[in-house]
Protein backbone atom coordinates (compact mmCIF):
# COMPACT_ATOMS: atom_id res chain seq x y z
CA UNK A 1 0.00 0.00 0.00
CA UNK A 2 1.33 3.33 -0.78
CA UNK A 3 1.09 6.16 1.80
CA UNK A 4 1.15 9.44 1.49
CA UNK A 5 0.91 12.55 4.24
CA UNK A 6 -1.05 15.12 3.45
CA UNK A 7 -2.54 18.17 4.97
CA UNK A 8 -6.17 19.93 4.81
CA UNK A 9 -6.70 21.45 1.28
CA UNK A 10 -4.09 19.13 -0.41
CA UNK A 11 -4.98 16.49 -2.69
CA UNK A 12 -3.73 13.44 -4.38
CA UNK A 13 -4.37 12.81 -8.17
CA UNK A 14 -4.50 8.90 -9.02
CA UNK A 15 -4.89 7.66 -12.99
CA UNK A 16 -5.67 10.19 -15.63
CA UNK A 17 -9.34 11.62 -14.10
CA UNK A 18 -9.42 11.20 -10.37
CA UNK A 19 -8.49 13.34 -8.14
CA UNK A 20 -8.99 13.00 -3.77
CA UNK A 21 -8.40 15.76 -1.74
CA UNK A 22 -8.29 16.37 2.14
CA UNK A 23 -11.24 18.94 2.74
CA UNK A 24 -10.91 18.85 6.74
CA UNK A 25 -9.29 16.82 9.52
CA UNK A 26 -11.76 16.89 12.63
CA UNK A 27 -11.18 14.72 15.82
CA UNK A 28 -10.68 10.87 14.53
CA UNK A 29 -12.68 11.92 11.06
CA UNK A 30 -11.22 13.34 7.86
CA UNK A 31 -13.52 15.01 5.08
CA UNK A 32 -12.67 13.98 1.55
CA UNK A 33 -13.82 15.18 -1.50
CA UNK A 34 -13.34 13.23 -4.57
CA UNK A 35 -13.51 14.52 -8.21
CA UNK A 36 -13.85 11.36 -10.92
CA UNK A 37 -15.36 10.67 -14.30
CA UNK A 38 -19.24 9.42 -14.00
CA UNK A 39 -18.22 6.02 -15.07
CA UNK A 40 -16.31 5.85 -12.17
CA UNK A 41 -18.11 3.71 -9.15
CA UNK A 42 -17.35 4.99 -5.74
CA UNK A 43 -18.45 2.97 -2.54
CA UNK A 44 -17.53 3.27 1.19
CA UNK A 45 -15.65 -0.04 1.74
CA UNK A 46 -18.53 -0.90 4.09
CA UNK A 47 -20.93 -1.75 1.37
CA UNK A 48 -17.97 -4.21 -0.32
CA UNK A 49 -17.97 -5.99 3.05
CA UNK A 50 -21.84 -6.07 3.34
CA UNK A 51 -21.67 -7.85 -0.47
CA UNK A 52 -19.15 -10.59 0.56
CA UNK A 53 -20.90 -11.17 3.79
CA UNK A 54 -23.95 -11.38 2.14
CA UNK A 55 -22.74 -13.78 -0.47
CA UNK A 56 -21.50 -15.87 2.43
CA UNK A 57 -25.19 -15.60 4.03
CA UNK A 58 -26.90 -16.74 0.72
CA UNK A 59 -24.58 -19.81 0.41
CA UNK A 60 -27.17 -23.23 0.69
CA UNK A 61 -27.68 -24.31 3.92
CA UNK A 62 -30.17 -27.19 3.97
CA UNK A 63 -33.09 -26.95 6.30
CA UNK A 64 -31.55 -29.86 8.81
CA UNK A 65 -28.84 -27.52 9.58
CA UNK A 66 -31.20 -24.89 11.18
CA UNK A 67 -31.95 -26.78 13.49
CA UNK A 68 -28.06 -27.35 14.34
CA UNK A 69 -27.54 -23.50 13.35
CA UNK A 70 -30.34 -23.28 17.06
CA UNK A 71 -28.65 -25.50 18.71
CA UNK A 72 -25.31 -23.67 18.90
CA UNK A 73 -27.13 -20.50 19.40
CA UNK A 74 -28.55 -22.47 22.59
CA UNK A 75 -32.04 -21.25 22.12
CA UNK A 76 -34.43 -23.23 24.09
CA UNK A 77 -36.19 -26.17 22.25
CA UNK A 78 -39.46 -25.91 20.18
CA UNK A 79 -41.80 -28.46 19.93
CA UNK A 80 -42.83 -30.45 17.08
CA UNK A 81 -44.48 -28.34 14.46
CA UNK A 82 -45.97 -28.96 11.30
CA UNK A 83 -43.78 -27.68 8.27
CA UNK A 84 -44.76 -24.50 5.73
CA UNK A 85 -46.98 -22.27 8.35
CA UNK A 86 -46.43 -19.00 6.43
CA UNK A 87 -46.50 -16.18 8.39
CA UNK B 1 -52.48 -14.60 -5.54
CA UNK B 2 -49.69 -17.10 -6.89
CA UNK B 3 -47.34 -19.34 -5.85
CA UNK B 4 -44.09 -19.34 -5.56
CA UNK B 5 -41.38 -21.84 -5.25
CA UNK B 6 -39.20 -21.53 -2.03
CA UNK B 7 -35.90 -22.93 -0.67
CA UNK B 8 -37.32 -24.72 2.55
CA UNK B 9 -40.62 -24.81 2.28
CA UNK B 10 -41.60 -25.96 -1.32
CA UNK B 11 -44.13 -24.20 -3.09
CA UNK B 12 -46.28 -21.75 -1.47
CA UNK B 13 -49.05 -19.60 -1.96
CA UNK B 14 -48.08 -15.94 -2.38
CA UNK B 15 -50.43 -13.00 -1.04
CA UNK B 16 -49.03 -10.10 -2.69
CA UNK B 17 -50.09 -8.16 0.80
CA UNK B 18 -47.33 -10.01 2.38
CA UNK B 19 -44.36 -9.03 -0.14
CA UNK B 20 -41.61 -6.97 1.52
CA UNK B 21 -40.01 -4.54 -1.09
CA UNK B 22 -36.33 -3.96 -1.34
CA UNK B 23 -36.56 -0.65 -3.38
CA UNK B 24 -33.02 -0.95 -4.34
CA UNK B 25 -32.45 -4.48 -2.89
CA UNK B 26 -29.31 -5.78 -1.54
CA UNK B 27 -25.75 -5.13 -1.74
CA UNK B 28 -24.43 -8.15 -4.15
CA UNK B 29 -27.64 -8.91 -4.75
CA UNK B 30 -28.90 -5.31 -6.30
CA UNK B 31 -31.60 -7.52 -8.39
CA UNK B 32 -33.87 -9.19 -5.82
CA UNK B 33 -36.37 -6.28 -5.23
CA UNK B 34 -39.18 -8.56 -3.26
CA UNK B 35 -38.87 -11.14 -0.33
CA UNK B 36 -41.18 -13.32 2.12
CA UNK B 37 -40.13 -12.92 5.49
CA UNK B 38 -41.57 -16.56 6.65
CA UNK B 39 -41.34 -17.68 10.59
CA UNK B 40 -41.38 -21.26 11.55
CA UNK B 41 -41.66 -22.43 15.54
CA UNK B 42 -38.73 -24.95 14.72
CA UNK B 43 -36.57 -22.33 13.82
CA UNK B 44 -37.64 -19.66 15.64
CA UNK B 45 -36.08 -16.62 16.44
CA UNK B 46 -34.63 -16.71 13.09
CA UNK B 47 -36.81 -15.36 9.86
CA UNK B 48 -36.49 -16.61 6.80
CA UNK B 49 -36.41 -14.30 4.13
CA UNK B 50 -37.20 -16.01 0.90
CA UNK B 51 -36.85 -14.19 -2.74
CA UNK B 52 -40.12 -13.71 -4.64
CA UNK B 53 -37.51 -14.19 -7.69
CA UNK B 54 -35.36 -16.71 -7.19
CA UNK B 55 -36.29 -20.04 -5.26
CA UNK B 56 -33.01 -21.00 -4.25
CA UNK B 57 -32.46 -17.80 -2.52
CA UNK B 58 -33.19 -17.62 0.98
CA UNK B 59 -31.63 -15.69 3.70
CA UNK B 60 -31.69 -16.36 7.44
CA UNK B 61 -31.89 -13.71 9.76
CA UNK B 62 -32.48 -12.99 13.33
CA UNK B 63 -34.54 -10.10 15.13
CA UNK B 64 -31.41 -7.40 16.20
CA UNK B 65 -32.63 -7.07 20.18
CA UNK B 66 -32.60 -11.13 20.21
CA UNK B 67 -28.66 -10.58 19.57
CA UNK B 68 -27.89 -6.98 20.85
CA UNK B 69 -30.95 -5.57 23.15
CA UNK B 70 -29.14 -2.71 23.85
CA UNK B 71 -28.50 -2.37 19.79
CA UNK B 72 -29.22 1.61 18.79
CA UNK B 73 -30.29 1.44 15.43
CA UNK B 74 -28.75 4.41 13.16
CA UNK B 75 -30.45 4.80 9.64
CA UNK B 76 -28.96 7.65 7.00
CA UNK B 77 -31.17 9.56 5.17
CA UNK B 78 -31.15 8.18 2.32
CA UNK B 79 -32.18 4.81 3.57
CA UNK B 80 -35.01 6.68 5.62
CA UNK B 81 -36.66 7.73 2.41
CA UNK B 82 -36.41 4.67 0.87
CA UNK B 83 -38.48 3.32 3.59
CA UNK B 84 -40.66 6.45 3.51
CA UNK B 85 -39.63 7.30 6.54
CA UNK B 86 -39.28 11.07 7.90
CA UNK B 87 -35.69 12.46 7.17
CA UNK B 88 -35.13 14.21 10.30
CA UNK B 89 -37.75 12.99 12.94
CA UNK B 90 -37.06 10.49 15.12
CA UNK B 91 -36.79 6.76 13.88
CA UNK B 92 -40.15 4.68 14.99
CA UNK B 93 -40.15 2.40 17.70
CA UNK B 94 -41.47 -0.69 18.48
CA UNK B 95 -43.54 -2.98 15.98
CA UNK B 96 -43.45 -0.41 13.51
CA UNK B 97 -39.94 -1.46 12.31
CA UNK B 98 -38.29 -4.95 12.29
CA UNK B 99 -34.93 -4.76 12.51
CA UNK B 100 -32.88 -7.86 11.39
CA UNK B 101 -29.24 -8.65 11.20
CA UNK B 102 -28.58 -11.74 8.53
CA UNK B 103 -26.98 -14.60 9.51
CA UNK B 104 -24.00 -16.03 7.71
CA UNK B 105 -21.92 -19.23 8.23
CA UNK B 106 -18.20 -18.78 7.79
CA UNK B 107 -16.12 -21.95 6.44
CA UNK B 108 -15.13 -22.71 10.38
CA UNK B 109 -18.39 -22.88 11.09
CA UNK B 110 -18.53 -19.77 13.19
CA UNK B 111 -21.92 -18.47 13.06
CA UNK B 112 -22.03 -14.52 12.71
CA UNK B 113 -24.46 -11.83 11.77
CA UNK B 114 -24.16 -8.55 10.38
CA UNK B 115 -25.35 -6.14 12.59
CA UNK B 116 -22.54 -3.27 10.45
CA UNK B 117 -25.43 -3.58 8.04
CA UNK B 118 -29.57 -4.57 9.36
CA UNK B 119 -32.01 -4.90 6.81
CA UNK B 120 -34.98 -2.72 8.30
CA UNK B 121 -38.35 -2.94 7.29
CA UNK B 122 -40.87 -0.63 7.88
CA UNK B 123 -44.17 -2.54 8.43
CA UNK B 124 -46.50 0.24 7.44
CA UNK B 125 -45.77 0.44 3.98
CA UNK B 126 -43.77 -3.10 3.62
CA UNK B 127 -40.53 -1.61 2.35
CA UNK B 128 -37.07 -2.55 3.32
CA UNK B 129 -33.79 -1.37 3.13
CA UNK B 130 -30.53 -2.72 3.78
CA UNK B 131 -28.68 -0.16 5.96
CA UNK B 132 -25.09 0.07 5.99
CA UNK B 133 -23.90 2.07 8.79
CA UNK B 134 -20.38 4.29 8.56
CA UNK B 135 -20.08 4.54 11.96
CA UNK B 136 -17.69 1.73 13.13
CA UNK B 137 -20.00 1.10 15.93
CA UNK B 138 -21.10 -2.92 14.87
CA UNK B 139 -19.36 -5.63 13.72
CA UNK B 140 -20.31 -7.19 10.32
CA UNK B 141 -19.13 -10.50 11.92
CA UNK B 142 -20.73 -10.49 14.78
CA UNK B 143 -20.01 -13.96 16.16
CA UNK B 144 -23.67 -15.51 17.63
CA UNK B 145 -22.08 -19.15 18.19
CA UNK B 146 -22.88 -19.68 22.41
CA UNK B 147 -25.20 -16.66 22.58
CA UNK B 148 -27.03 -17.50 25.55
CA UNK B 149 -31.05 -18.06 25.43
CA UNK B 150 -32.89 -14.69 24.99
CA UNK B 151 -36.74 -14.52 25.25
CA UNK B 152 -37.69 -14.10 21.19
CA UNK B 153 -39.15 -10.56 20.47
CA UNK B 154 -41.21 -12.55 18.11
CA UNK B 155 -42.77 -15.00 20.36
CA UNK B 156 -45.47 -14.19 17.87
CA UNK B 157 -45.98 -13.79 14.16
CA UNK B 158 -46.18 -10.42 12.62
CA UNK B 159 -45.66 -10.12 9.17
Amino acid sequence: MLVIRRRAGESVLIGEGVEVEVLEIAGNQVKIGISAPRDILILRSEVRVTAEQNELAARSMPFASLASLLGKMKQSPQGPQSPGDKA
Amino acid sequence: MSEIDTKYFGRITLDAGSVIEFPQGLPAFEWERAFLAIEHPRTAPLVMLQSVLTPELCFLAIPVADVDPEYELRVCTEDRVALGLDETSDLPTGPDLAVLALVAVRADQQITVNLMSPVVVNRANRRAVQSVRWDGEYSHEYSITGLPARSSVLGQSCW
